[in-house]
């Protein structure tokens, strides 16, 4: 909806108080990856905030080169907002400045170009999308992704592609390669999709809740297994669960880019989508998609007929692990004696601030070695599409994140988000050669221990 | 287009290290304190201190003007670039380069993160001190400029005194190393203790040598609140009257408490309370409850509501994160802050505190407090939108009001914010013109060119036509287009240039010191009596003034007639250092001798130049305090004396030296003013220090006249562990694993068998011994003496005893060489660790008998003070100490003669030269005393 804000900068404008709650104190430099690789302010939350600042006090043009430059250089991993005293909601900021950046039509590279017009002509249709990630499975599990790889001439001709397919190549299930040891392991990806609100096991629960799933357009698309994972450990632990047909993606990647408008379509939509099941927890296992979908109220708080449903849903909204630590966890079996060590999502962390909830949901896998991860409340240059637009910064934070993780000894990274998944495991492959690396996601671990634990009894 | 200045830039760091488009330029326009707004012409970023002087000496070869920057946290618009500059940011150099966890210090590049450092130094129970409230932000370089403090700095001090070492990039470019690694390793003028706090315009700090001190072994932190905000204030003062030196007392008001509960950093604190005092009590277990009930007991006779104690390390972490986030927190209730950093003396807290709330009400405006009141240094925060030019005159004018009522208490206007650009206007409140004129001359001696972040601390622009100190800063929030216009010219310079340093007239060339005639000439300006003359080497004329304007008469004659002065106060220390060249006049501070002021709880005392140590405790041991100072030369020395070498003691480990406890002096300087330096708060960062550079300066840089001394309460109890042994190695071993232990001796102590049986002339045992000294509350005391006791093993140990009092003992060693026939006194410093390799040279060196060399060592800081009495054949001492003096140098120390025969000192220079450092060292001597008068021939840096 263009009408009510057609002038230039006119978001920020919007947005002054926000900027205005911004003391200059600096307690975010050092939270920040960016400002961390490079030492210029203009890399920081604090630089760039003076940067919108002065966008809006039109002391700078919104089309500016440098504009451009160091906003489009933000993760958005968010790290900032924990470290601010005056609590500045830096992450709404940012897209404010993107959404200005937008209007503005500033020159724009080719992958930038490319990625809006996907989001406006694949992701805001759902049969396209459907069409574009059953593209990328059948390119992916028919290993061509990986022929493609394995010839190592893309990575000389076109570098930021390569990068792209082995993101993709790493979307593969890999806990069923031979990462935990056990007797009668199955195939997770081949299971079919469990089946509706049908009660698995036992559970604990003295009555059964009410909870809906989130699938995401990347976890559908490419991490169905951890949907299903979900699924399961909710049912085992007392949810009846239910998925809405008519939800579709989020729209945190229009938002991030600066399409505010695509993502409130998106958004409507979802609200629609789980509305009529008013209460009952809306379940996400992807923290950036998560941490959209929290943020529902703020992107459609100027829209007089969403409001207040927009309110009422981010409220509901929660990741799997805060609802299983909210009623208490279930334990499960031990899972084989491997090293396994958490990386926390950024969205996750600082979006839905899910900080310990995760590390108890992997706690109640009897005697897992989980060993801490030194920086992992730093982001790990995933940030969505950030590692295919930015590739020499994102590639300098995601070195460090790997020389971390090569640290702890742990053959297996749990991470809460895909896009962190990827990125971690591509990275591990291409950048430091942890040819082994398994990286998979939290329920994924809850889920193989519970199924270890007989709860799902011979369901499949 | 790109000119001369980046291009030459781009060559030195390369493309990628240079910023000049004016866009990316804009947030380099201000830190902190976004309120002052000046664009850089270009943002450097070297990787390494000889990128640093490279791009230095482009810049001196270009004449443009430049600012260092760390983290843009400062609160006093210093790192910014005035006059069109170049900003030389160090975030790029953030190496840990060493810890070395066995001599507590670490060397870092200064763009290294203070929390960092911390974290890192953990590892070996170790932490860096200083915690200002941005730790998790600022850097250590940052740390350096301002001098900063942070809440633990009531018991600890500020950076200086945590800082052993800089390399610091002059503004001419060249690199040089101040301070040494040593405990006491650098003699000569303390180049170091002026740089910090300097607000970078002496240099460039790239490297830093810092002190790590152990993590308290137990810590206890209160929180206690108050309905009222006079309770908590009276309580403060209430704290530290008792005595107790809690690690931080910091209180909390409730807009400050209510905005920061709302916050990310909200800790539980009551936010219907008007005020809450955070109290941490660190050190040993044994007796911390004891001291934790004592304040909380305090807190609630005053009338706090209740006392609640951080139950574990997380609550105590969330209470300072509550804290520390106060001033971002703020940003929650108002656009803009103003922040005032001032310090008032704490028994004056109540009554200022109030004052701001009264300011604040009467130009209708909101005022916050959260504040260090341990050390009465005030943080009013006024609340104002910057967006509002009538809120913003009248923010300048409460601002303005506040800052003239702390001044008015006897405060200052800086406590660790810096003066910066922010206070510029402020400074003429407490220094006068003569002061300022001191520092601006003492700033030309480090920054001939003034080019090194130009036009901060001190107004000087007389250029514009405007009297100096009158000058208001220019408008703030000007638009960017005008600034440009107004400072796009580069020849039209907009500060006024430095005053030239250059040597006046050769010291009475040609002529003859006649000293009858001098004698009639100061006896019409002290009396007859008070002027006699004196043995020495040539003529001298002695003469004792009774009051500063008399010293200063007696100094505009000595200038007049060119009469060489040399200040004495017990004349313990009249041939220190290398010969005098002329000694005309010895002016004694013996009738200077009032004690001027002591309030126990500010803890401070001021007292002229002559009162001596002895007297000076006598008195605070009324009330229950003491200067904790125990210098060579027992407790009749002057603290003038104390002050002017310097030096250390033995307990120089629990304590410190005197430079950490010197806050304010009045100073004759050779023209015959009197000059202010420091005040008298125990935190100040207003202008340059010029205390640390006139203590250890042995009277050639000007004659003190008043001193004013930060205090601690004395020890309840004290006790000595007498080590005895027939070798000194093991002794060093114990004395070292009882720190390494985190025990908390005050001093301990390594004494030669002379030595031992001076000072233990009763006991039975021979050999070497180790004292070790604990002060404390009983508890502690006891706790740790049979601590250390249980860690001595094996049969080297011949005897240990436990001496309660021991007073006696320490005063004996304080004044060990005045018991014998001294002939030759020397001393030494290295790093701790490397004690035991300077003892093996000296003990394999001398040639007399073995039981007859008198020495102690200090165990902890790596001292070494050598008695030889007359009985030692002098012949060999030059190349003995020479010797000595290469291994002292290896070890990163240095060796200084105290006092010698002429003769030796002929042979070897008594500080053993300060080599690169001479010429800075000459040109500040010049800067104070061009004409040569003080001292003459004394000082290593003497031109």
């Amino acid at each position: 909806m263009n009408d009510n804000h057609g002038q230039l900068s006119s978001v920020l404008e919007r947005e002054e108080d926000k900027l205005l709650a911004c003391v200059h104190c600096g307690l975010c430099l050092e939270a920040c990856p960016t400002y961390l690789h490079t030492g210029d302010e203009n890399d920081s939350p604090r630089g760039r905030i003076y940067l919108m600042r002065a966008v809006e006090e039109k002391r700078l043009d919104v089309g500016a080169k440098t504009f451009e430059r160091h906003i489009n250089r933000c993760l958005g991993c968010r790290a900032c907002e924990q470290a601010c005293p005056a609590g500045v909601q830096y992450g709404q900021l940012l897209e404010a400045a993107r959404a200005d950046l937008l209007q503005a039509k500033a020159r724009r590279k080719l992958p930038a170009r490319l990625l809006h017009l996907a989001l406006n002509h694949i992701w805001l249709s759902p049969a396209r999308l459907r069409f574009a990630f059953a593209s990328s499975r059948l390119a992916r599990d028919t290993k061509l992704v990986r022929l493609l790889l394995g010839t190592r001439l893309l990575a000389r001709l076109w570098p930021r592609l390569n990068f792209a397919l082995a993101l993709l190549d790493s979307s593969a299930p890999s806990l069923d390669n031979g990462a935990i040891h056990g007797e009668g392991r199955e195939r997770l990806r081949g299971r079919a999709p469990a089946s509706a609100p049908q009660r698995v096991c036992e559970t604990p629960a003295s009555e059964s809740q009410r909870a809906l799933i989130f699938k995401g357009c990347v976890m559908d698309g490419l991490f169905a297994r951890v949907n299903r994972a979900t699924q399961r450990v909710l049912e085992a632990n007392g949810y009846a669960v239910a998925a809405p047909r008519s939800q579709v993606c989020c729209g945190a990647l229009h938002a991030h880019a600066g399409d505010l408008e695509g993502a409130r379509q998106l958004a409507r939509r979802n609200i629609e989508a789980f509305a009529d099941t008013a209460g009952a927890p809306i379940i996400t296992n992807a923290g950036g998609c998560g941490a959209m979908l929290c943020a529902y109220d703020h992107l459609l708080a100027g829209d007089p007929g969403y409001a207040a449903q927009a309110q009422a849903f981010s409220a509901r909204v929660r990741d799997i692990s805060q609802q299983l630590a909210a009623t208490g966890i279930r334990p499960g079996a031990k899972i084989g004696d491997v090293t396994i060590t958490y990386d926390a999502s950024c969205h996750l962390l600082y979006g839905q601030h899910a900080s310990v909830e995760p590390l108890q949901m992997l706690k109640a896998i009897p005697d897992l070695k989980l060993v801490p991860l030194e920086g992992s409340e730093r982001c790990c240059g995933g940030a969505g599409v950030y590692n295919l637009m930015e590739t020499a910064l994102s590639e300098k934070v995601l070195g460090e994140k790997l020389d971390h993780i090569k640290a702890t000894g742990a053959t297996v990274v749990a991470t809460g988000n895909p896009g962190c998944h990827m990125q971690i495991a591509a990275g591990a492959r291409l950048l430091a050669g942890m040819h082994g690396l398994i990286v998979c996601h939290p329920v994924e671990l809850l889920d193989e221990s519970y199924r270890r634990a007989g709860f799902y009894h011979r369901d499949a | 287009m790109v000119d001369q200045l980046i291009s030459t830039l781009r060559a030195v760091v390369g493309r990628d290290a240079v910023l000049n488009e004016p866009e990316e330029l804009i947030v380099y326009e201000c830190d902190g304190l976004p309120q002052h707004k000046y664009p850089p012409r270009a943002v450097v970023f070297p990787r390494a201190t000889e990128e640093v002087a490279a791009v230095v000496r482009a810049l001196a070869a270009l004449g443009v003007p430049f600012a260092p920057r760390g983290a843009g946290t400062g609160l006093s618009g210093g790192a910014l670039a005035r006059d069109r500059g170049v900003i030389i940011e160090l975030a790029r150099m953030r190496r840990l380069l060493e810890i070395d966890p066995e001599n507590r210090l670490a060397v870092v590049e200064t763009g290294l993160v203070n929390a960092q450092l911390s974290r890192a130094a953990s590892r070996y129970g170790l932490h860096y001190v200083p915690d200002p409230s941005s730790q998790a932000t600022c850097t250590i370089g940052g740390n350096l400029a301002e001098n900063a403090g942070g809440i633990h700095c009531l018991k600890y001090g500020m950076t200086v005194d945590h800082v052993l070492a800089a390399r610091v990039v002059l503004p001419d470019g060249s690199i040089t190393d101040l301070g040494g690694e040593a405990e006491v390793g650098a003699f000569g003028y303390d180049l170091l203790g002026v740089f910090i706090g300097s607000e970078g315009t002496f240099g460039i700090a790239t490297e830093a040598t810092v002190r790590l001190a152990p993590i308290p072994p137990a810590v206890r932190t209160l929180l206690a609140d108050f309905t009222e905000i006079d309770d908590a204030s009276r309580a403060v003062s209430a704290i530290i009257a008792a005595g107790l030196v809690p690690a931080a007392l910091e209180m909390v008001d409730g807009v400050t408490i209510r905005a920061v509960e709302q916050s990310v950093f909200a800790a539980g604190l009551p936010v219907d309370a008007e005020a809450a005092l955070l109290v941490e009590l660190d050190g040993l277990e044994a007796g911390l409850d004891d001291e934790a009930a004592r304040a909380e007991a305090i807190c609630r006779q005053y009338g706090a509501r209740s006392v609640r104690r951080a139950a574990d390390e997380n609550e105590r972490k969330r209470l300072w994160a509550a804290r520390k986030g106060a001033f971002g927190a703020m940003g929650r209730i108002s656009p803009d802050l103003m922040l005032q950093d001032a310090v008032v003396p704490r028994s004056r807290l109540l009554e200022v505190l109030a004052e701001t709330y009264r300011i604040g009400a009467k130009y209708h405006l909101k005022v916050a407090n959260v504040f260090h009141a341990g050390d009465g240094n005030l943080h009013p925060y006024i609340c104002f939108d910057g967006r509002n030019p009538d809120e913003v005159k009248r923010v300048k004018e409460a601002g303005r009001e506040m800052m003239e009522t702390c001044v008015r208490a006897g405060g200052t206007i800086t406590g660790e914010h810096g003066v910066g650009l922010d206070k510029m206007e402020y400074l003429p409140l407490i220094f006068s013109a003569d002061d300022m004129d001191a520092m601006l001359r003492l700033r030309a001696a480090f920054d001939p060119q003034g080019i090194c972040n130009p036009g901060k601390i001190i107004p000087t622009s007389r250029a514009c036509g405007e009297a100096r100190g009158a000058r208001r800063p220019e408008p703030e929030a000007e638009a960017p287009e005008r600034k440009d216009a107004e400072t796009s010219s580069d020849t039209a310079r907009r500060f006024a240039p430095p005053p030239q340093i250059k040597p006046g007239r050769p010291l009475h060339a040609g002529k003859t010191f006649d000293p009858e005639a001098a004698r009639s000439r100061l006896a019409s300006i002290v009396g007859d009596e008070h002027v006699r003359p004196v043995e020495g080497e040539g003529p001298r004329v002695e003469v004792a003034p009774a009051r500063a304007d008399e010293a200063c008469e007696i100094l505009r004659l000595a200038a007049a007639e060119q009469w060489a002065v040399v200040p004495a106060g017990a004349g313990t220390w009249l041939d220190a250092g290398n010969p005098l060249r002329r000694a005309d006049v010895v002016i004694r501070t013996s009738r200077l001798a009032r004690i001027i002021e002591h309030e126990p709880a500010d803890l401070i005392a001021t007292a002229e130049a002559g009162v001596t140590l002895g007297a000076f405790n006598a008195v605070l041991g009324d009330a229950g305090q003491w200067l904790p100072l125990d210098p060579p030369g027992d407790e009749r020395v002057s603290l003038g004396g104390v002050v002017a070498t310097g030096l250390a003691g033995a307990q120089s480990l629990g304590y410190g030296a005197p430079r950490n406890h010197v806050i304010g002096m009045r100073v004759a300087t050779a023209s015959g003013q009197i000059i202010k330096a420091g005040g008298r708060v125990v935190k100040n960062v207003a202008g340059y220090d010029l205390c640390k550079l006139f203590t250890g300066s042995f009277g050639t840089l000007g004659l003190a006249l008043e001193l004013t001394f930060k205090l601690r309460p004395r020890p309840s109890h004290e006790a000595t562990v007498l080590i005895w042994a027939g070798d000194y190695r093991p002794l060093l071993a114990t004395a070292r694993a009882i720190i390494a232990a985190r025990l908390l001796p005050v001093a301990a102590e390594l004494l030669s068998p002379a030595m031992a049986r001076a000072l233990a002339p009763g006991s039975s045992h021979r050999g070497y011994a180790l004292l070790v000294r604990f002060a404390g509350p009983e508890k502690t005391v006891a706790h740790q003496i049979s601590q250390s006791q249980a860690m001595i093993d094996g049969a080297w140990c011949a005897g240990i005893e436990a001496i309660t009092p021991d007073a006696r003992l320490w005063r004996a060693l304080a004044a060990a060489p005045l018991q014998v026939q001294t002939r030759l006194t020397y001393r030494a410093a290295v790093r701790p660790a490397r004690l035991a390799r300077l003892i093996d040279e000296l003990e394999s060196l001398h040639e007399g008998p073995a039981n007859s060399r008198m020495w102690h060592a200090g165990a902890g800081d790596g001292r070494l003070r050598v008695i030889e009495t007359a009985a030692e054949p002098l012949s060999a001492a030059g190349p003995r100490l020479a010797r000595l003096r290469a291994v002292a140098r290896q070890s990163g120390g240095a060796l200084m003669l105290e006092s010698a025969p002429r003769k030796l000192k002929e042979e070897l220079d008594a500080w053993g030269g300060v080599g690169p450092l001479a010429a800075l060292m000459g040109r500040v001597k010049l800067a104070f005393d061009p004409d040569g008068l003080f001292s003459p021939g004394r000082f290593t840096a003497d031109v």
